[in-house]
């Protein structure tokens, strides 16, 4: 099949975004398909959003090829008749965002309307779609929550799972990803003050800001935390991401309300460990569950504490949650031979 | 400095422009403080009233966090920016100069001399606003001062893998690269050859538009008896071998039919320091072949068998003019180094 994906970008900004559709083009190349990748340039500046939108909404490849993934807004509204979309997330400041201090922009008679003038088109472009998935059902409970679509969740893999693999249980929880405030190092750290087994406590990534990561030491230095919390502020290649993660104790992930599972929730199960993540955090709940491949905290200090001691404790009840981990990936089919077989059935 | 390249493409076709544009921004990536990305903008072009859609779409999109944006091709260059610079490879013929020699699909009817004048009133405004407009080659410059108006620079594109073409023995053949087609002429060559007994061996390498032309090379050689003398390698090549059929041979040939530029081909062979035999309708190339660096007749094969028995009868003539056509190549400093800082300019 000649297949087209179709995702905007901003120019000179790399990440999850783009990966996920690099990822799969390479793997529907292996499963025998012919695939073109178009990335196009978007600014979601409220006042330039509707008129991108129609210059999208005018784009036609019904001539080109057999089918159009499509990722990330607006990139669903071009004309094919065989769309299929793998939508990852709205241009949420108009959406669930709307109501909340990240709304950036006033709540008046103008933005309301290009507010209301977004979600109709949305409605209806996603809506002409041949099947419509969601990277987790977070996402899809909104897409029905505002535009009454019923959606799919398709989980994303990680790329080349098998680089991760489990060489026992150490002492270190270990949570690697960008260093950021809603992604709660701090809390973590706190947590470390608390507990009463030698558990130990891995951060590692790039910081957001290097405010975030300054305090960050600060905050372990001051807690007088250093032999127990290893903070690494740089950029981890992936190949010691899999090195910290073979023998770690298990994974933490604890983002304040994020969509989607995450990567680091991926990575940790695809090393057999279990999953230390927060009542709070959002798509890391469909995958975690609470006894069975991981342990869900209250986002406090001294709850989250209990259940590092926990796991530091028993060895063994580690060892069957990180078999579980593993378990539960294949359960909700998190794995690239699903993801091309249903988005090119 | 952020600089965005933007071009056209047919999806899931490829050709000289669209190796250009990669080998372009690896080139601006090499350069220090420069970071450079490719957007391509998918292009239907038929029927003609498509193309005022095409024009609309690129001037709906915008480009959010660049500095310097290179357009190639239309419409793609007219998608707004403050600062852009453009390298014509060619602008839409069709408007143009196809027009004016009555080879265009736009003047059949009202409805595609109406989008004729959309497209070059689009042009005008657009060229209005750039910073420089460069030109692949002089004739490409002087339809754009002849249609529009505009003042231009020439800019050649230089080779992508110049280094490869490093010249080497003065063999016993003459080289004829580039696409096999009747527009490229290869078969005057094949008769021209049959008119010179004693003349040298012929090398034809390339990948054939169509296999009728390809068959009718083969019978040509076949019926005049030529079959020790030519050796037709249809077929795409690397590089590799190209470079080496080049670097060895005595002189090289190139037929085209009133061609935009200088071609690949000529600047290949003008890099290895061998002389061209070209004829006297073939546009672009006239602008560097010459009796100086080379040998130009009239279309025929009488005309041609002439001037190569003069370019290749004489061992000493034809290095001195390959000679006289490396240093004039070479002074023209068509080099990406050059080309990269005024593209920056």
């Amino acid at each position: 099949m000649r297949i087209v994906l179709l995702s905007s970008i901003v120019p000179f900004i790399n990440g999850g975004a783009r990966f996920i559709v690099e990822w799969l083009e390479e793997k529907l190349i292996e499963a025998g398909h012919q695939v073109e990748r178009f990335y196009l340039p978007f600014t979601d500046d409220p006042n330039e959003i509707l008129h991108q939108i129609a210059a999208w909404r005018l784009m036609d490849l019904t001539q080109w090829c057999d089918r159009v993934i499509c990722f990330r807004p607006p990139a669903y509204v071009v004309d094919h008749p065989n769309k299929v979309l793998w939508f990852i997330h709205h241009i949420r400041t108009f959406y669930d965002l709307w109501d909340t201090p990240y709304r950036g922009m006033p709540d008046d008679a103008e933005h309301r309307a290009i507010r209301d003038n977004l979600r109709a088109l949305d409605t209806r472009a996603i809506a002409e779609s041949r099947a419509v998935f969601t990277n987790s059902q977070v996402v899809a409970d909104r897409l029905k929550a505002f535009n009454g679509l019923d959606a799919t969740p398709l989980y994303p893999p990680i790329y080349q799972p098998e680089r991760f693999t489990h060489e026992g249980y150490g002492d270190e929880i270990v949570a690697i990803s960008r260093l950021e405030p809603h992604k709660r190092q701090a809390l973590m750290i706190e947590a470390m003050q608390y507990v009463k087994t030698p558990v130990k406590l891995r951060l590692a990534g790039t910081a957001s800001s290097p405010e975030y990561g300054r305090q960050l030491i600060k905050m372990t230095r001051d807690l007088g935390l250093q032999d127990r919390v290893i903070l690494e502020d740089r950029w981890i290649s992936e190949d010691e991401k899999a090195q910290m993660l073979k023998t770690a104790l298990a994974v933490a992930y604890l983002p304040k309300d994020e969509d989607s599972y995450g990567y680091p929730s991926l990575e940790g199960a695809h090393a057999r460990k279990a999953i230390v993540t927060t009542t709070d955090s959002g798509g890391v709940l469909e995958l975690v569950e609470h006894g069975r491949n991981g342990l869900i905290s209250e986002p406090d200090p001294r709850d989250l504490a209990q259940q590092f001691d926990r796991l530091h404790a028993d060895r063994q009840a580690v060892a069957a949650m990180g078999q579980a981990s593993m378990d539960r990936l294949t359960e909700m089919k998190i794995d690239w031979g699903t993801v091309v077989e249903r988005l090119t059935s | 400095m952020k600089v965005l390249v933007v071009n056209n493409a047919a999806p899931f076709q490829r050709g000289g422009a669209e190796e250009l544009a990669d080998h372009l921004v690896r080139r601006l990536n090499a350069t220090p403080g420069v970071q450079s990305e490719l957007v391509r903008v998918p292009f239907t072009w038929e029927p003609a009233e498509r193309l005022i859609e095409e024009m609309l779409i690129a001037r709906g999109l915008r480009l959010p966090n660049v500095d310097r944006v290179i357009g190639l091709k239309f419409p793609a260059y007219l998608i707004p920016h403050h600062d852009k610079v453009l390298w014509l490879l060619h602008q839409f013929r069709q408007a143009y100069d196809l027009s004016e020699a009555g080879q265009s699909h736009l003047d059949f009817d009202e409805t595609g001399r109406s989008v004729k004048a959309a497209i070059r009133a689009a042009d005008n405004a657009c060229f209005a606003d750039c910073r420089r407009i460069y030109c692949n080659s002089p004739v490409t410059q002087n339809r754009l001062m002849k249609f529009n108006g505009v003042a231009s620079e020439v800019l050649y594109p230089p080779l992508n893998d110049g280094e490869l073409f490093t010249g080497g023995d003065y063999g016993d053949y003459v080289f004829a690269g580039g696409r096999v087609a009747a527009g490229k002429r290869q078969h005057l060559l094949i008769e021209a050859l049959a008119l010179l007994p004693n003349g040298p061996r012929l090398i034809i390498a390339g990948p054939p538009e169509n296999e009728a032309y390809a068959d009718r090379l083969r019978r040509l050689v076949e019926d005049l008896g030529l079959k020790d003398r030519v050796d037709l390698r249809f077929g795409f090549h690397p590089r590799k071998d190209i470079a080496r059929w080049a670097n060895n041979a005595l002189a090289c040939a190139y037929l085209p039919f009133d061609e935009d530029s200088v071609g690949y081909v000529t600047m290949e062979a003008f890099a290895a320091g061998k002389p061209v035999l070209t004829v006297t309708d073939s546009g672009g190339l006239l602008e560097i072949v010459s009796e100086d660096t080379g040998a130009v007749a009239d279309p025929t094969p009488a005309a041609l068998a002439e001037a190569l028995d003069r370019l290749t009868s004489d061992r000493g003539r034809a290095l001195s003019r390959g000679e006289t056509a490396r240093d004039l190549w070479r002074n023209k400093n068509v080099t990406w180094e050059a080309t990269v800082r005024r593209l920056l300019d």
